[in-house]
C-alpha cells in the first residue's frame, strides 16, 4: 500500500465534495455500477476526482473498467472516443467545466462529429461550489447545445439522479449529464424516472407556467406555492432533457396560459431560457416571457445559499420574474386590444 | 475454394523487400504530385517527405482488409496530422481502400476527400483528427480498449513535430506509458517543418527522443526515408512488449523530386510547371 489515503480509507472528512462521507447516498454512482454489470460494454473514465463523481464505487467494484485519466480531461476525451470507436460506451467523469470548457475541442471533433455513444458527465452545475468562478460551470449547458449531435439532460435533483444513467444509455450518441450530488442524506427518498426529450409537469396552473431544469425545480415549486397563496395558479414544469427540447410541452404551456417564466442554474445565455425562447419565437407564439438565472455576470467562491441569493437563483427571484412576465403579458393584450 | 470457410485476413502484400517498397512509395509520390497539380493546393512536401513511411505501414505493416474495412481485429491506423491527405489517399486507393477513381476529386467541393481527412470518407479513416494534438488520446484509447478485451490489434499514430507543441500530445503520452500500451506505436513525423518554418525556430523541441523516453516509450530513431530501417524499426516495436514505442522519423520535406528536396513550405502552392518538372523528376528516377 502507498502512503497516498484513497478516498475509501482515507478517515479524513472532504470538505468539498464530501465523497467519501458513507452518510450521502451515491445514487448516481449506485446506478452506473448496476448498468456497468448488466452491459459490458460500459467502461468508466475519471479525472483524479473519483470520490466527487461517485466513480469510487466503480473503480472498486468494477477495476478492469475504470480508468483514471488523471488530472488530464482533454485526453480523457480523446481516449473514451478510441474506445467508444472500439465497440465501448465510456462513461466520462469530472466537474462540469473541466468536461465542457476545459475541452470543448476535443468534445466537438471527437465525440460530437462522429456522434460516438460517450457518456460525459459532470458535477458541480452552476453556483453548487464554494471553489469560485474556475469551478463554476455558468456557461457548460450553452457550449454542450452549440454541438450538433449533443444530448444535454439535467435531473431535477436526487430523485432523478439514478434515472439519469438510464436515460443516457437510451440515446445512442453523446449525452452531457449535468448532475448535482445531494448535500445529506434523504431518507424516503422515491426515485422518479426520466424520459430523454420529454418535459414533466409537476403542477398543471392555469395563469402562467414555470419551466425549470436542476437545482431550479425545487425553487419553482416554491415560487409556485407563494403565488398560489396569492391566487395565482402557475403551473411547473421540469425539464431534465434541455436538447433535444420537449418543443410541443413549450408551445402548448405558452399557448394555454401566455405566460412562461424559465429557471435555470445558469448564465441566461444559451441555456434553457434561450432554448425556450427561440422555440417560442419560431413557433410564432405571443408570450409573456422572463429569464431567472445568472443575469451574464461571473460569481464568486462562496456558500450555495449565499451565492444564489446573491445571483438571483431562488423562488423569490422566480415570484418576481413571473410578475414582470405578468406585467408584459397585460401590456401586450392591452396593445392587442387597442388595434 | 475455401473462401466461405476460411476468410482470408490478411491479405496484405505484407511486402519486405525495400526495393519493392521504395517502388511502390515513388508511384505515390507521383499519385501525389498528380493530384496536386490540378489546382496547386494540398500539402505536397509533407506527402513527398512520408511516403516511403506510408508505403511501410500500409504494404508491409498494417493487418487490414480492404474488403472488410471494419473487422475488429484490423489495425488501426490514426493519421493525426489529418492535412497530409494527398499521400494518406493515394497510399489508401493503392492499398485497395478507397476506389482510385475518387482521387481525381481530391479537394473539390462535394468530395469526400477533403484537404483534412473527414470519416465521411468511410472506415478507412478510423478517426477524425486535424484538430491537432488529438489523435494519440485516441490511439491510446484504441489500445486500451484492445488491452482490455485481450484483442490482437495493434494501433499506430502518425504525429506531426509541430504537433508536439499541442500540450494534449503529453497527456496522452503520460497516459500511454503510464499504462504501458506495447500495442501502441508512435511514428514522429520529423519533417522539421511548420506553418512558420523551421521547427526550432519556432518552438525549439529538443531534446525530443529524451522527451518521448522520459514518458515511458521506447524510443527508435531511424532515416525515414530509408524503407530497410523504417521496416527494422517496426519489427522492434511489434516485439516489445514492455510499453510503446516512438519511432522518431527524421523525413525530408518534398524527398524524392531535386526540385522541391528540403524547401519549407507548409502550405506551399504547386504551380503547373513545378508540378510537371517534380513529376519527370520522380519518373526519371525509375528509368
Amino acid at each position: 500500500m502507498t502512503a497516498t489515503a484513497s478516498s475509501e480509507s482515507a478517515k479524513v472528512e472532504d470538505f468539498i465534495a464530501c465523497g467519501a462521507a458513507d452518510a450521502i447516498p451515491r445514487f448516481y454512482g449506485d446506478a452506473l455500477v448496476e448498468a456497468a454489470r448488466r452491459d459490458p460494454r460500459i467502461v468508466c473514465l475519471c479525472a483524479d476526482l473519483r470520490g466527487s463523481t461517485e466513480t469510487d464505487l466503480f473503480a472498486r467494484e468494477l477495476p478492469d473498467r475504470f480508468v483514471d485519466a488523471g488530472i488530464a480531461e482533454a485526453n480523457m476525451i480523446g481516449m473514451a472516443a478510441g474506445m467508444a470507436r472500439c465497440g465501448d460506451i465510456p462513461f466520462v467523469h469530472s466537474f462540469c467545466v473541466f468536461v465542457t470548457r476545459r475541452c470543448y475541442d476535443q468534445v466537438a471533433v471527437q465525440v460530437a462529429y462522429p456522434a460516438l455513444p460517450v457518456k460525459i458527465v459532470g458535477f458541480l452545475p452552476g453556483l453548487t461550489t464554494m471553489l469560485g468562478v474556475s469551478h463554476q460551470a455558468i456557461d457548460d449547458i450553452a457550449l454542450m447545445r452549440a454541438l450538433p449531435n449533443m444530448t444535454i439532460i439535467e435531473p431535477s435533483g436526487s430523485e432523478q439522479l439514478g434515472a439519469a444513467v438510464e436515460a443516457a444509455l437510451t440515446v445512442d450518441g453523446p449525452v452531457y449529464l449535468r448532475m448535482k450530488r445531494p448535500d445529506t442524506a434523504i431518507p424516503g427518498l422515491l426515485p422518479r424516472s426520466l424520459t430523454p426529450g420529454k418535459g414533466e409537469i409537476l403542477r398543471l396552473g392555469r395563469d402562467g407556467v414555470i419551466i425549470a431544469c436542476g437545482v431550479m425545480v425545487a425553487a419553482a415549486m416554491e415560487a409556485s406555492r407563494r403565488l398560489a397563496a396569492n391566487g395565482i395558479d402557475a403551473g411547473v414544469v421540469n425539464m431534465p432533457t434541455i436538447k433535444p427540447l420537449d418543443e410541443t410541452l413549450v408551445v402548448e404551456s405558452a399557448r394555454r396560459t401566455g405566460l412562461i417564466v424559465v429557471a435555470e442554474n445558469h448564465s441566461i445565455i444559451g441555456g434553457l431560457g434561450s432554448a425556450i425562447a427561440e422555440t417560442l419565437l419560431e413557433a410564432g407564439v405571443s408570450t409573456g416571457f422572463a429569464r431567472v438565472g445568472i443575469q451574464d455576470r461571473f460569481a464568486e467562491g462562496g456558500s450555495t445559499p449565499y451565492l444564489h441569493a446573491k445571483f438571483g437563483l431562488t423562488a423569490d427571484a422566480i415570484v418576481e420574474a413571473y410578475e414582470r412576465a405578468a406585467g408584459r403579458r397585460k401590456a401586450m393584450l392591452a396593445s392587442s386590444s387597442a388595434a | 475454394m475455401h473462401g466461405e470457410l476460411i476468410k482470408e485476413r490478411q491479405p496484405a502484400s505484407h511486402i519486405h523487400d525495400p526495393d519493392e517498397l521504395h517502388a511502390i512509395a515513388q508511384e505515390l509520390r507521383r499519385q501525389v504530385i498528380r493530384m496536386i497539380a490540378p489546382t496547386g493546393q494540398g500539402y505536397v512536401q509533407q506527402g513527398l517527405g512520408a511516403a516511403d513511411l506510408f508505403a511501410a505501414l500500409y504494404f508491409s505493416e498494417l493487418r487490414l482488409d480492404p474488403a472488410d474495412p471494419t473487422w475488429p481485429d484490423r489495425d488501426r491506423f490514426l493519421l493525426s496530422t489529418a492535412h497530409n491527405t494527398a499521400i494518406f489517399y493515394a497510399t489508401l486507393a493503392a492499398r485497395g481502400c478507397i476506389p482510385d477513381a475518387l482521387l481525381a476529386t481530391y479537394t473539390q467541393d462535394g468530395s469526400p476527400l477533403e484537404i483534412n481527412a473527414s470519416e465521411r470518407l468511410g472506415p478507412a479513416i478510423e478517426a477524425t483528427c486535424g484538430s491537432l494534438g488529438q489523435g494519440l488520446s485516441v490511439g491510446v484509447g484504441m489500445a486500451l480498449s484492445a488491452q482490455r478485451r485481450g484483442r490482437g490489434y495493434r494501433v499506430y499514430v502518425m504525429l506531426g513535430d509541430g504537433e508536439m507543441q499541442e500540450g494534449q500530445v503529453w497527456e496522452a503520452a503520460m497516459a500511454a506509458g503510464s499504462h504501458r500500451l506495447s500495442n501502441l506505436c508512435l511514428i514522429l513525423d520529423y519533417n522539421k517543418m511548420q506553418v512558420g518554418g523551421h521547427i526550432d525556430a519556432v518552438v525549439d523541441m529538443n531534446p525530443i527522443a529524451e522527451k518521448w523516453a522520459s514518458f515511458g516509450f521506447r524510443v527508435d530513431a531511424v532515416d525515414g526515408n530509408d524503407l530497410e530501417a523504417i521496416l527494422a524499426a517496426l519489427e522492434r516495436a511489434r516485439r516489445h512488449e514492455k510499453g510503446p514505442t516512438c519511432i522518431i522519423a527524421e523525413t525530408l520535406v518534398g524527398k524524392g523530386a531535386p526540385s522541391l528536396e528540403g524547401v519549407l513550405g507548409h502550405t506551399m502552392r504547386l504551380p503547373p510547371e513545378l508540378a510537371q518538372r517534380a513529376l519527370a523528376e520522380l519518373s526519371g528516377e525509375q528509368l
